[in-house]
């Protein structure tokens, strides 16, 4: 399908007509901020935001997942799983990038099946940023501004309209629903600049080259220790993160017979007992050396170094998220000048 | 797809115990069908499972071979540990695996072997010892280092007489003190005391060690002193681990997963890795 314009207007209708096929999610305002959740009223959808409080990770790798069921005698079974198909509803260039990344996480060697199942169950209508948080960074990281892989419809907000472009058979046969008009060659060339006007007006920016292998050739550089006395440890950049998979897993133990089951919950380096062995040895006690492996996995050893060419290189997308929440104003992009690329 | 966090369920045949807080358990698969998917090498670990209270990796001590069972010898430290001390011959545990990168048992083929072990260590290389006993005219010299905290820590003493009559094949033992009144005709101290009466040169042998991660930097730096190379040490790593498939993240080494990547690495592997003591 060629590129297509929808009206804001004739948007809605769109959304209406899908609710029987799909869970719809997206972003919608929660307070101040904007969360991804179920869309019941479709005035409920906001296209129109900046970032999320957490990513959409959330929708595929929960905080809580229970994956296991003990029967009344202690024998497993797996969990199931729920079966109606998800839209999901813009999702910016570096969230899309989180996710393409944490499908290899998921995915190598040995799958974590409900992931990827979710995954598989779900289609994605991302859209262009035309906007620009104030910690917002992916264009320093080769993520964004602007969706290129993973969606089956992007959207570009090119004012009272959409553009609207598809890239998988699912994204065609939707947008076929859309009462759309063909694209002009303007309707593109706006596109166009809209994204090199939003590049211009990043104010976090990283220099990524040769950053990587400083950050590893430096493992006793200063700041982590100077980093490391200010950091809370509360692991809410963990938390928010579009790409830390770090999980637990853990029972929990129920005294009706039936009803014990094992769940997975998101964990973070962050956290003192995340790397307690036995005995009570720990291989990263310090708050030092745990701020090194979250910042060194990001900008240096995760991402392509783990998984093999993810289109950012990093782990990091530059969403952003974990400056805006450090309570104490820990910056990633400012650790990554510090330590410093060639 | 047999979904991967799901357990198999075994059965305990039999419980041996081999210090005051380590047993060893015997433990068969109960269903025929899951016995057969259980492809095991010397070095890999195993997730044991108990509903409600969780999951712990462990090394294998034996592998099923001609028989369907295996050991797995445990000491107890922990939650999943305690609760396996009580159980006993007829108890049903969950199992996943087996995981990891094994021991180098085929690439050390035509070589000499020296076993390095600490403590619990000297479990997981035990069906190394196994397979070079089956397959003695495959392998070179074969030379065993083993030191535990008291005569008493140290694990299958009953089978110290057999492994030094298999040919070419010596054991040496230390402990770090002896209480009074124990006869101990042997050295004691930290095991890289052995180093200076060891046979194995660095020509043609391979080394793999296992013990405390304190204990394993001794090891190597003794071993690097004596002019072994860096790719000729194999150490097994102890970290965390939730899942052992490389999802939890909790055994990361910078970008290494300790529970794919190894738990058997070479010690060139390792170097400038963050987060480690060896």
């Amino acid at each position: 399908m060629k590129p297509a314009i929808v009206m804001k207007k004739d948007l809605n209708d769109f959304v209406s007509e899908l609710r029987d096929e799909f869970l719809i999610l997206g972003p919608r305002k929660k307070r101040s901020q904007h969360v991804f959740s179920g869309i019941d009223d479709v005035q409920d959808l906001d296209l129109d935001y900046l970032t999320t409080i957490l990513p959409p990770k959330k929708l595929f790798f929960p905080p809580k997942d229970t994956v296991l069921l003990f029967d009344g005698i202690g024998e497993p079974v797996s969990a199931p799983l729920e079966k109606k198909k998800q839209l999901v509803f813009g999702i910016h260039s570096c969230d899309l990038n989180g996710l393409l990344l944490l499908d290899k996480v998921f995915q190598k060697d040995i799958s974590y099946p409900r992931y990827i199942e979710r995954r598989k169950n779900a289609t994605i209508i991302a859209l262009t940023c035309t906007k620009v948080g104030d910690t917002c960074f992916c264009d320093s990281m080769g993520t964004g501004p602007a969706p290129i892989e993973g969606f089956d419809i992007l959207l570009t907000d090119l004012g009272n309209r959409f553009l609207v472009e598809t890239a998988t058979a699912e994204g065609r046969r939707l947008a076929a629903k859309m009462k759309t008009i063909e694209a002009k060659d303007s309707d593109l060339k706006l596109k166009t600049s809209l994204v090199s006007e939003t590049k211009m007006k990043f104010r976090k920016k990283v220099n990524t080259k040769g950053l990587a292998e400083t950050l590893a050739r430096r493992l006793d550089h200063p700041i982590w220790k100077q980093l490391g006395e200010k950091d809370l440890a509360c692991a809410q950049c963990v938390m928010s993160c579009p790409t830390c998979f770090c999980m637990d897993i853990r029972d929990q133990w129920e005294n009706a017979p039936g009803e014990t089951s094992r769940c997975v919950e998101w964990d973070a380096c962050f956290l003192l007992e995340f790397a307690e062995v036995a005995l009570g040895g720990n291989f990263r006690k310090d708050r030092g050396a745990r701020l090194r492996q979250f910042m060194g996995h990001n900008l240096s050893w995760g991402g392509s170094a783990q998984y093999g060419p993810v289109s950012g290189q990093h782990k990091c997308v530059g969403c952003g998220r974990c400056i805006r929440v450090c309570p104490v104003g820990i910056d990633i992009t400012e650790v990554a000048k510090e330590i410093g690329g060639n | 797809m047999r979904d991967p966090y799901l357990p198999s369920t075994v059965e305990i045949v039999n419980v041996k115990r081999q210090t005051v807080d380590v047993k060893t358990y015997k433990v068969r698969f109960a269903k025929d069908q899951e016995k057969r998917k259980f492809p095991v090498m010397p070095g890999q670990f195993i997730m044991i499972s108990i509903p409600g209270l969780g999951e712990a990796p462990f090394s294998l001590s034996a592998l099923p071979e001609k028989t369907d069972t295996f050991d797995t010898t445990i000491r107890t430290v922990g939650n999943v540990t305690s609760v396996l001390n009580r159980y006993g011959v007829g108890a049903r545990l969950g199992v996943r695996g087996p995981y990891g990168r094994p021991w180098p048992v085929k690439e050390a083929k035509e070589k000499n072997v020296l076993l390095i072990a600490g403590g619990i260590g000297l479990a997981p290389l035990r069906p190394v010892i196994k397979t070079i006993q089956k397959n003695r005219r495959s392998y070179g010299d074969f030379e065993i280092l083993y030191g535990a905290r008291t005569p008493s820590d140290q694990l299958f003493t009953d089978e110290y007489e057999e492994w030094r009559r298999t040919p070419r094949t010596s054991l040496s033992l230390t402990v770090d003190s002896v209480p009074t009144g124990v006869a101990w005709p042997h050295k004691t101290g930290v095991v890289t005391g052995l180093f200076d009466d060891m046979e194995t040169s660095p020509e043609n042998s391979m080394v793999m060690t296992c013990g405390p991660e304190i204990m394993m930097k001794f090891v190597v730096r003794g071993l690097l002193a004596r002019n072994f190379q860096k790719n000729q040490i194999y150490v097994s790593l102890e970290r965390r681990m939730r899942c052992g498939m490389g999802h939890c993240g909790h055994c990361q080494i910078g970008g290494r997963f300790v529970c794919r990547d190894g738990p058997v690495f070479t010690y060139s592997e390792l170097e400038g890795l963050p987060d480690l003591a060896l």
